[in-house]
């Protein structure tokens, strides 16, 4: 990245540089990189009460690793990931590409399909957690009436997973549908004519011709989803089925909010944070090294 | 006079025309999916308590008035919602200034270890909340900002993401639009306020909706750092509210008018601030 800064220029004095950057320098000092410095350090300690505890070097990481539950969040991690990137992905792609081939309308189907983005998570989990219910739920009923299969989730872990994940495609296809929508946008027309032209077929021309051209944007969105799922599903885990039944939603971050908030467990809460920001190095890495928007939108 | 044979133009009309039918049913019906739980939410948000319990009863209720009077005031949602627009707000602002101001300095000044003070503020994308949520929890407790404003806001307010788009926003602005303002010899908030800002409106705009979704969206956070009531923001209240029927009688009427209460501020910024929103968000490069 090649900085031109000369032509810029417009003032000179250091110390109004220094005072400029002051505030945003201040806050990222004491609320971003202390906290999370003090992370590692408390990630070798054992506290039961925050403020003191003692050296235990590496017995957390290693407890961790032995942890069968913690394997088991992992594994839940994993699932819950994979399947809301990929359902979200594939979903916003029909829905984008459609939006692209309608000859009217686009404005008012391009707000009515993204609008899930202003959607809190929360709202999507009590929602769904209502229309879904096994007991009074409207759309379990309805599944029940015209199949007859039960939607058990509340008490059927596989089953608890789809109903978690169900609500995080739901929420979070708005954001995809905002890149790939303006990506689409960017095709060439005569691309797309010299397509229908040759008389290749709609589908064909989404996955051989737009999806290769547009695939710097779904790197970046493969990227930042996943992020987003490593991290975003805490409140429809805790509104829906917390952790339940049998952990079988129990993820990385709802176990670690409740090593540390409900178990006290600091120490060993704070190893997985450790863990979990390895997560997050790892995938940013892999989106700087494959496109150069490196800007995360998402939540905090 | 088309320089395309006809045979041509008939052929590229007639496939979007064969076509076209079916990608609007696909999309009425897609967009149907998406927006029905919140219809339903909304219908039983005006149901009774004994309504929302008859399964196949999904017609507007009598209690609409009711229903949210009582979230509003009896289930103090409109202190929660309070709470989480003072909260956004403070976010914002803060955001907004502070990214501003370091922008300036990234962009319009020429100090040692330049590169260097903007790849700190980047490297901070690799510390969401979840990383540092422990120490961050203690920190608030020794200095006493736990149950307060100052803890809620205070972890949000310095931007990687704002720091970064204002920067590219101002690299962007024309060099002879900058040498003019040099020539005039103004300040630096001076040149902020009277060349940067109004050559970044829509950026700004755009900023403002995602940042105020994100913060008004914020679940975790408000959930650890306040204990006491009477200072959570509405996405925990709705916590609360889902909790109070715990002893196996929820009053999903109930849940459901504050679940639409919750949605109406991001769905309102979203749908008015959508273009800028859009041009922040997939524009750009």
């Amino acid at each position: 990245m090649a900085e031109q800064h000369s032509r810029l220029q417009v003032f000179t004095s250091n110390w109004q540089a220094a005072a400029l950057l002051l505030p945003t320098l201040a806050l990222i000092s004491v609320f971003l990189y202390y906290p999370f410095l003090e992370t590692v350090q408390l990630s070798f300690y054992q506290l039961r009460v925050l403020g003191s505890g003692e050296w235990v070097g590496l017995q957390n990481y290693v407890q961790l690793f032995e942890s069968g539950a913690y394997r088991n969040s992992l594994i839940v991690t994993i699932l819950f990931t994979a399947a809301t990137v990929t359902a979200s992905l594939f979903l916003s792609l029909i829905i984008s590409f459609l939006i692209h081939e309608a000859n009217r309308f686009t404005d008012l189907y391009l707000v009515a399909a993204i609008w899930p983005y202003a959607m809190p998570l929360a709202v999507a989990g009590i929602v769904l957690d209502f229309l879904i219910n096994p007991r009074i739920g409207v759309v379990t009923w309805a599944i029940e009436a015209l199949t007859g299969f039960q939607f058990a989730w509340q008490t059927n872990g596989a089953l608890a997973l789809v109903a978690v994940i169900i609500a995080a495609v739901w929420q979070g296809l708005g954001y995809s549908i905002i890149f790939m929508t303006a990506a689409f946008n960017q095709v060439p027309d005569s691309i797309t004519d010299a397509a229908k032209l040759d008389g290749i077929g709609r589908f064909q021309r989404l996955f051989r011709i737009y999806v290769p051209l547009i695939s710097p944007v779904l790197v970046f969105l493969i990227v930042i989803q996943t992020i987003g799922a490593f991290f975003g599903g805490f409140a429809l885990i805790d509104l829906m089925t917390s952790g339940g039944p049998s952990n079988a939603t129990n993820v990385l971050m709802f176990n670690l909010y409740q090593d540390a908030f409900v178990n006290q467990r600091f120490g060993y809460a704070s190893a997985q944070s450790v863990v979990l920001f390895g997560f997050v190095a790892v995938l940013m890495y892999v989106q700087l090294r494959v496109t150069d928007r490196y800007a995360y939108y998402g939540g905090a | 006079m088309s320089i395309v044979p006809d045979t041509v133009n008939e052929r590229l009309s007639t496939t979007t025309g064969d076509s076209q039918l079916a990608t609007h049913g696909a999309l009425w019906l897609i967009i149907s999916v998406l927006i029905l739980p919140i219809a339903l939410a909304a219908v039983y948000s005006t149901q009774t308590t004994n309504a929302v319990y008859q399964i196949t009863n999904v017609f507007p209720g009598s209690a609409l008035v009711e229903n949210y009077t009582t979230v509003l005031f009896e289930y103090n949602f409109g202190q929660y919602m309070w709470n989480s627009f003072v909260m956004a707000t403070v976010v914002i602002v803060g955001k907004l200034v502070f990214s501003l101001l370091a922008a300036t300095a990234l962009v319009y000044y020429d100090f040692r270890f330049q590169s260097l003070i903007f790849y700190a503020i980047l490297f901070t994308l690799l510390m969401p909340l979840p990383v540092r949520i422990v120490p961050l929890y203690q920190l608030m407790a020794d200095i006493g900002w736990l149950n307060s404003f100052a803890g809620l806001t205070s972890p949000f307010i310095a931007s990687a993401t704002a720091v970064f788009l204002f920067r590219q926003q101002f690299r962007s602005i024309p060099a002879s639009v900058v040498e003019t303002a040099k020539l005039d010899g103004i300040g630096p908030i001076q040149f902020l306020a009277n060349v940067l800002i109004p050559m970044s409106k829509g950026m700004i705009a755009g900023v403002t909706a995602i940042m105020f979704i994100s913060t008004w969206n914020a679940y975790l956070w408000p959930l650890v750092a306040i204990i006491d009531r009477t200072n959570q923001v509405a996405q925990v209240g709705l916590r609360y509210i889902q909790g109070t029927g715990a002893e196996g009688f929820v009053q999903w009427n109930l849940v459901m008018a504050a679940g639409i209460l919750v949605l109406i501020p991001p769905l309102i910024v979203l749908l008015v601030a959508r273009r800028y929103l859009l041009s922040t968000l997939g524009g750009g490069e």
